[in-house]
């Protein structure tokens, strides 16, 4: 390998001076100075701990009007006269003189800060104003560059280990090695064939072949989704009061499984996410045309949701918050969410940013989806209505030359606008005017004029007229009819239509969770076939906004359902005052519908008798193909809605807005960040596209930070959440830009660049810790020995079923529920308690209720979901011991492993232990090891035969054995 | 001072620490009372080995209190009822209150006749603080009370109002004060969780993510205790024979140090390996808190365990038991209600009656924890906050119902640092909003963590690139309360 010196030594230096600093901060003697002090990893720290609360970005605590995160801030005259920074001279500079004042009425940071800087600080800043006071944007804002692209993984690990004088420890042996290997990539243990397989393999690319069989097995994909699901929050219902059911959630779950295993590019997972509802080119999955692309979507969905709040304005802010908190973490490494109440104290993102933001999130809709869409669906769809427009067409064509419409005089007449009602939404001529459909079931135009025929006697029965309807095709089929946001002015909305356990629905400020006691009025089940007014009373929210939902389906407990012969039609939608107005002129009188009115008229006067026997087959398989398009089950998604910019929210209140609106852009700092979307809707997917942006300098690095970070436990950058001013400064940073620039090139690809990672010598390091190296990197961040860590709650309970020999190898569906212990009470309780043993089923496969957590999973640090989490804590508590030695659980697992154990006859005491460790441990025991379990053994022996009255002796005996295993920590950590 | 030594002691290294503990199983147990374990060095990773002190030099000043008993009225007692008498409404009792003063939207939007109370008040005490007939025990303790009648919330709606008392935050998913005090101030007890919740029956809305970590380390999440032989999770050993457990786990314990020679030294292994001494000594130390044992007859009686009243007796229990945690250097204790009805203090109807029974069930418990404490002289100590989420309206609800109110609301505390007998804030004439001296939330969690020793501005928790607090960015000490 050819080694190029040329790296960029100074910056790599003073990165080693910062984290020994912050190692050893309290001794007095400190590292040297940096020959060339880098403003990213020597100032701007020092800056933003101790001075950007007072001279930061945010204007509304700034004081004297000094602004140190700009070069220009912190150059500019300052009112009492003097200059903050004058570059190339020190002692010029107020800085040095004030935080070196010995007064306690001058020193800078001021002494109630708590905060004093150090010499070493001090003679930083000094030097750096001595050599010009260079300013550059936050590292992570600079594009990702390298100087030299040959160089390897191991090339910039070592370099530090060089430079560290760090000796590496060898090469783990085989066993650590496929443990290691299969728990990252799968979250199992490899079973005994597998390990006895590799260690016997002696060829050259064993090693390979051993990843490549992980990465290539279904766990992978289980593995990976659940780190994914940390991210965004996801739960399975909605928390709050009666922790309602969150519709399809776990088909997101299953979308992520797939994708990871499908190794879709991460590029694409991004734009699924934050528009898969809008992709032109939609993705279906390879086997079933299942339509993947838009179920990502359900991401947005997953928050926390409040029934009757009291204040829904609010509720929106909220919930619309929480969608940017996640969104931005998750996909930019930013915490754009700081910035709802002022201009981000640290980072440069500003108010306007969060609501630029704001207007993408308010501007979507929630809506249910279809989760079965599918290729087959969509093609049928088309083809049906390709029929319906063909017949309409030939049977039009046929009568209407036999029909004059009479010249009316009303026509002529100039209708004037009424006083007593507007009209929201006419669908009695062609079109649904500026409404939005989605889902199928609506087709694309109105009812008007399709041809009724007789199926039997193919005579034309009549023209239909217009009305918005849910059974184009079926019943039973899912789709929706959306007004336009408009602002509530009146006391009543109107809306006449007919129809069968379907809802309509008066969304008032994007509020879903609609119920009694507050907001039970502004939902309608429509439940017959007679045509009726349904009145909604909507006085209450006079000047919110509002848009109106016409949905084939109905909600049960906030839980979506579309009966099989559902369906919903409308005339139109008014809003109005006092009474249901006598008359509604159709506004949008065209020709045709009363071309249609006249041909009807003559076919019921027996006048006008045509005949379409030629159309009864078509009609016959329409019928059978439309049968296809019904929906069974829905996963909670958005759509999209109207774009809506959004005011900045003074102070994060919302009663108190500014003038101007905030254009929906993306975040101002980064590229792309000044240009407003021009979309009609919200711009969700022109916001993927800005970050998908070749010159954005953060999606990539993220990404590939994330996926380090669950292979080495720690993250390149630690924080994986924040690479904003405030988070970590990355260990490695060329080695992060080199990852992310790899990333980018080899097409996104998260399963090249774990391969990449884990065939590096880097990653196949043994857990040994030298003393010597502890003492000078004791939170190894050199990496020079691979780190012990603790399994995650997921793989440690999935670990005990494969070594019992009781994992469900089921994939996907509904969650199993939880068990359900005594300590797990509250409203919104299930009914019923799940299996202690989950099924069998693997961790990921168990429910995430939001008021009922699983109490091993939490213990064992899964986070609780109300935000992303991509770093989970590893906490160390008693509870946990107390799960592992008295858990129901873990007791039944140590006893279905110790009758399996027992069928293998044949097997010597030797045997049996080796039996044992193969499955807890991937590895054989040692003679010692042996002798030591003899001993254990024969005291428990002891102990028992003192009230032996079982006839399990044996079995007793070796489940408190395998129970013991279960709690050893060579089982429990990745050693 | 003694009782503050864990705060002033040097730690010991986890080093040193384990040093001593070689010695056989259950060694570690003793010590506990030398004070919390030291953080692991890398504390910005949070690899929290053990709940202890975050506050780096001990509490920000001395502390008044060592414990917080809260005591928590789920579903918000209705204050013109209980601690704050209005004339008024009985005079003005049937009118319609649109025609009084501006009524606020409620949640059930179900505004009836301005409702005088059912009960009558008397003063008591050398204070004369008026207390309702519901609250006959409680009243004989008012001059160790401190009254507060100007209590807020921001929320109408119980799951909102219970995160934000809790956490400080409307929403799911931010710290429990709890979980604050704990992160804070660490335990003074390694074999009984810091934070403690004694389920009575009912959970309150929005769940047991009112009794989270939120952001914080899982290890500041309460302990939900129940009464009875298995009061938390897991505590029952399932060995058949005495000793087999010991057994087990000397071997596991050789087995791991073994493992951890080869390997080297990993502080989190170490960790795990000490977590069994502490969850083995766990497993009698919790089952002998709830056996009252040695507890006489005259305390039970004090608490209600002789009532007819099945609630007033398991309430009273959880009082004892909560005393019992205080003794045990337990930092945060919650009594959620007893399950009186599902409604718990929340009625939308029949006051009268739901409010008698409520206050049937815990007003002699708590009096008699109040007494029993001040006899131990453990009440100067320990703090003791009785409230609901919200008050509720001064009109009904249909005829004999309240509803929600979060513009005033009474509560109060009781024992260490408070200044006994006096009566804080005030409500207009109908008790339906606060006029003078409106305490927040935030105001009494300031106040509150005050009491423990700790600044509130003061103690933070980086999270999503904000150091964040209970207080958010609000929250004034009562000083008028305190003694």
């Amino acid at each position: 390998m050819i080694v190029n010196r040329n790296i960029k030594r100074i910056w790599s230096l003073s990165m080693l001076c910062l984290i020994l600093l912050s190692c050893n901060s309290s001794n007095q003697s400190y590292e040297s100075l940096p020959k060339k002090v880098d403003f990213n990893f020597d100032i701007r720290p020092i800056l933003v701990q101790n001075c950007y609360l007072c001279h930061g970005p945010d204007p509304s605590s700034r004081k004297a009007n000094l602004r140190l995160d700009t070069y220009e801030g912190a150059t500019a005259a300052l009112k009492e006269g003097g200059y903050a920074v004058v570059p190339g001279k020190p002692s010029k500079s107020e800085l040095i003189y004030r935080i070196t004042h010995e007064n306690d009425d001058k020193i800078m940071p001021p002494p109630e800060m708590n905060s004093k800087l150090s010499e070493r600080e001090i003679k930083l800043l000094q030097k750096w104003i001595e050599q010009g006071a260079e300013w550059k944007p936050h590292w992570s804002f600079i594009k990702p560059s390298l100087d030299n692209e040959i160089n390897d993984i191991d090339f910039y690990i070592n370099n530090y280990l060089n430079l560290k004088e760090l000796n590496k420890a060898p090469v783990a042996n085989k066993n650590t090695l496929i443990r290691r290997v299969s728990y990252l990539l799968t979250g199992l243990p490899p079973v005994t064939e597998d390990v006895e397989e590799f260690i016997s393999d002696s060829s050259e690319n064993a090693y390979d072949t051993m990843v490549n069989k992980y990465l290539n097995s279904m766990g992978y994909g289980e593995r990976w989704a659940r780190h994914w699901m940390d991210l965004v929050r996801y739960a399975e219902t909605k928390g709050h009061e009666f922790d309602y059911t969150i519709t399809g959630a776990w088909e997101y779950r299953d979308y992520l499984i797939k994708a990871f295993n499908n190794d879709v590019p991460y590029s694409q997972l991004l734009k699924e996410h934050l528009a898969g509802d809008l992709l032109k080119e939609k993705r279906y999955d390879t086997e079933t045309g299942k339509l993947e692309s838009q179920i990502a979507t359900a991401f947005y969905a997953m928050g926390e949701g409040t029934h009757s709040p009291v204040d829904v304005r609010q509720d929106e802010a909220n919930r619309i918050d929480n969608m940017i908190d996640v969104t931005s973490k998750t996909f930019q490494g930013l915490t754009v969410s700081c910035a709802k109440c002022h201009d981000h104290k640290f980072d440069p993102i500003t108010a306007a940013d969060y609501y630029a933001f704001y207007g993408i999130m308010e501007s979507t809709r929630f809506t249910p989806l279809d989760a079965n869409l599918s290729i087959e669906k969509e093609n049928i769809a088309k083809e049906l209505l390709e029929i319906q427009d063909y017949i309409k067409a030939l049977v039009t064509e046929k009568v209407s030359p036999q029909i004059q419409v009479e010249k009316n005089q009303k026509d002529n007449e100039v209708i004037k606008p009424s006083n007593d009602y507007n009209l929201l939404g006419d669908f009695r001529a062609s079109s649904f005017g500026k409404w939005k459909t989605s889902g199928m079931a609506f087709g694309e135009k109105t009812t008007l004029g399709v041809p009724e025929i007789d199926k039997h006697s193919g005579k034309l029965i009549a023209l239909k007229e217009g009305v918005a309807s849910s059974r184009v095709f079926d019943v039973g089929v899912f789709g929706s009819l959306r007004s336009p946001d408009f602002i509530l002015d009146s006391n009543f909305i109107g809306v006449r239509a007919r129809g069968n356990q379907s809802t309509i629905r008066i969304i008032v400020d994007n509020f879903q969770l609609i119920q009694n006691p507050i907001y039970g009025d502004l939902t309608k089940g429509i439940n017959s076939s007679e045509w009726a007014n349904y009145i909604f009373n909507v006085e209450a929210w006079k000047g919110h906004k509002a848009y109106v939902e016409i949905l084939s389906g109905e909600y049960k407990q906030h839980n979506f359902n579309l009966a099989k012969d559902a369906f919903v039609e409308a005339e139109y939608a008014i809003s109005f005052n006092k009474e249901w107005p006598s008359e509604i002129r159709v506004t949008n009188n065209d020709q045709s519908a009363k071309q249609i009115k006249a041909i009807n008229k003559q076919i019921k006067k027996g006048h006008l008798k045509p005949s379409f026997y030629e159309l009864i087959t078509t009609i016959d398989s329409s019928k059978k193909l439309s049968s296809k398009l019904k929906g069974k089950t829905f996963i909670y998604g958005v759509s999209d809605g109207f774009a809506k910019n959004s005011p900045i929210f003074n102070r994060g209140r919302h009663q108190d807005l500014s003038e101007d609106s905030i254009p929906r852009r993306f975040l101002s700092a980064l590229p792309l960040g000044d240009v407003p979307f021009k979309s009609k809707g919200s711009g969700r997917l022109e916001l993927a596209h800005a970050m998908l942006n070749k010159e954005n300098p953060l999606t990539s690095r993220v990404m590939v930070n994330r996926i380090w970070h669950h292979l080495f436990g720690r993250g390149i950058v630690e924080t994986v959440d924040n690479f904003g001013l405030q988070g970590k400064l990355p260990s490695h940073p060329e080695l992060l830009d080199h990852l992310a620039i790899k990333f980018q090139k080899e097409g996104w690809s998260i399963k090249k660049m774990i391969k990449y990672i884990v065939t590096s010598e880097t990653f196949k390091r043994s857990t040994l810790v030298n003393k010597e190296a502890l003492k000078k990197d004791p939170n190894n961040i050199y990496l020079a020995s691979f780190p012990v860590r603790r399994l995650e709650s997921e793989a440690i309970r999935d670990g005990i079923l494969v070594a019992s020999e009781s994992l469900n190898a089921t994939v996907y569906g509904p969650p199993v529920p939880n068990y359900l212990t005594k300590f797990m009470q509250g409203r919104g309780r299930p009914e019923k308690s799940g299996p202690l043993n989950g099924n069998g089923r693997r961790s990921i496969y168990q429910s995430v209720r939001r008021n009922f957590l699983e109490p091993m999973m939490t213990v064992f640090d899964r986070p609780i979901p109300f935000t992303t989490f991509g770093k989970r804590d590893v906490t160390n508590v008693p509870s946990q011991s107390l799960i592992l030695m008295n858990d129901p659980f873990v007791i039944e697992q140590a006893e279905i492993m110790a009758q399996k154990l027992l069928k293998e006859e044949s097997l010597s005491f030797g045997q049996k232990i080796e039996w044992i460790y193969m499955r807890a441990f991937s590895r054989k025991p040692t003679e010692d090891e042996i002798a030591n379990a003899s001993k254990f053994v024969k005291q428990l022996e002891d102990m028992k035969k003192g009230n032996n009255n079982n006839a399990d002796f044996d079995l007793e005996i070796w489940k408190e054995y395998c129970h013991s295993i279960f709690n050893l920590k060579e089982f429990l950590y990745l050693i | 001072m003694s009782k503050y030594h864990n705060f002033m002691q040097k730690p010991l290294s986890r080093r040193e620490m384990l040093d001593i503990c070689k010695g056989g199983f259950g060694s570690l147990a003793l010590l506990s009372l030398l004070g919390p374990l030291p953080l692991s060095c890398g504390q910005s990773e949070r690899s929290i080995i053990n709940p202890s002190s975050n506050l780096n030099l001990g509490p920000h000043f001395l502390p008044k209190a060592k414990s917080i008993i809260f005591l928590y009225m789920d579903g918000g007692v209705s204050q013109v009822d209980s601690f704050d008498p209005k004339p008024r409404l009985t005079k003005e009792n049937g009118e319609d209150p649109r025609k009084k003063f501006k009524v606020d939207a409620t949640q059930f939007d179900n505004v009836g006749k301005i409702l005088k109370s059912p009960w009558e008040f008397k003063q008591y005490g050398e204070c004369g603080m008026p207390v309702s007939e519901l609250f006959p025990h409680i009243a004989t303790c008012v001059d160790d009370i401190a009254l507060i009648r100007s209590m807020t919330s921001q929320f109408p709606e119980h799951t909102n109002a219970n995160y934000f008392l809790h956490t400080g935050s409307g929403l799911q998913g931010r710290p429990s004060m709890g979980s604050w005090i704990t992160y804070g101030l660490g335990s003074e007890n390694k074999n009984i969780p810091g934070y403690v919740v004694l389920d009575g029956g009912l959970i309150p809305p929005g769940g047991l993510d009112n009794f989270k970590n939120g952001f914080l380390p899982a290890s500041y999440q309460a302990s939900i205790l129940r009464a009875g032989p298995q009061p938390i999770a897991n505590i029952k050993p399932k060995e058949s024979i005495p000793n087999l457990q010991e057994q087990k786990l000397s071997f596991i314990k050789a087995l791991d140090k073994k493992q951890l020679a080869e390997i080297g030294e990993v502080d989190a292994v170490e960790s795990a390996i000490s977590n069994y001494e502490l969850a083995y000594k766990m497993q009698s130390s919790i089952p002998e808190l709830t056996e009252f044992k040695e507890e006489s007859k005259a305390t039970k009686k004090l608490y209600g365990f002789e009532s007819d009243d099945p609630h007033t007796r398991g309430y009273a229990a959880q009082c004892l038991l909560a005393r019992r945690l205080v003794e045990r250097g337990v930092r945060f204790i919650e009594l959620t209600c007893p399950k009186v009805s599902a409604d718990r203090w929340d009625q939308h109807g029949n006051l009268k009656d739901g409010h008698e029974k409520n206050a049937h069930a815990v007003d002699q418990p708590i009096a008699g924890l109040l007494k029993d404490l001040k006899s131990r002289g453990l009440l100067e100590e320990t703090l003791v906050v009785w409230t609901g989420e919200f008050g509720r309206t001064p009109f009904a609800q249909g005829s004999n119902g309240r509803d929600h109110n979060p513009s005033a609301c009474s509560m109060w505390m009781a024992g260490a640092g408070i200044k006994g007998g006096t009566i804080f804030g005030r409500t207009d004439e109908y008790g339906y909003r606060v006029i003078e001296n409106e305490v927040s939330v935030h105001d009494l969690h300031a106040t509150m963590m005050h009491l423990m020793g700790i600044n509130h501005e003061h103690l933070t928790f980086r999270f999503g690139g904000r150091d964040i607090r209970l207080t958010d960015v609000h929250g004034h000490v009562i000083k008028d309360i305190l003694a």
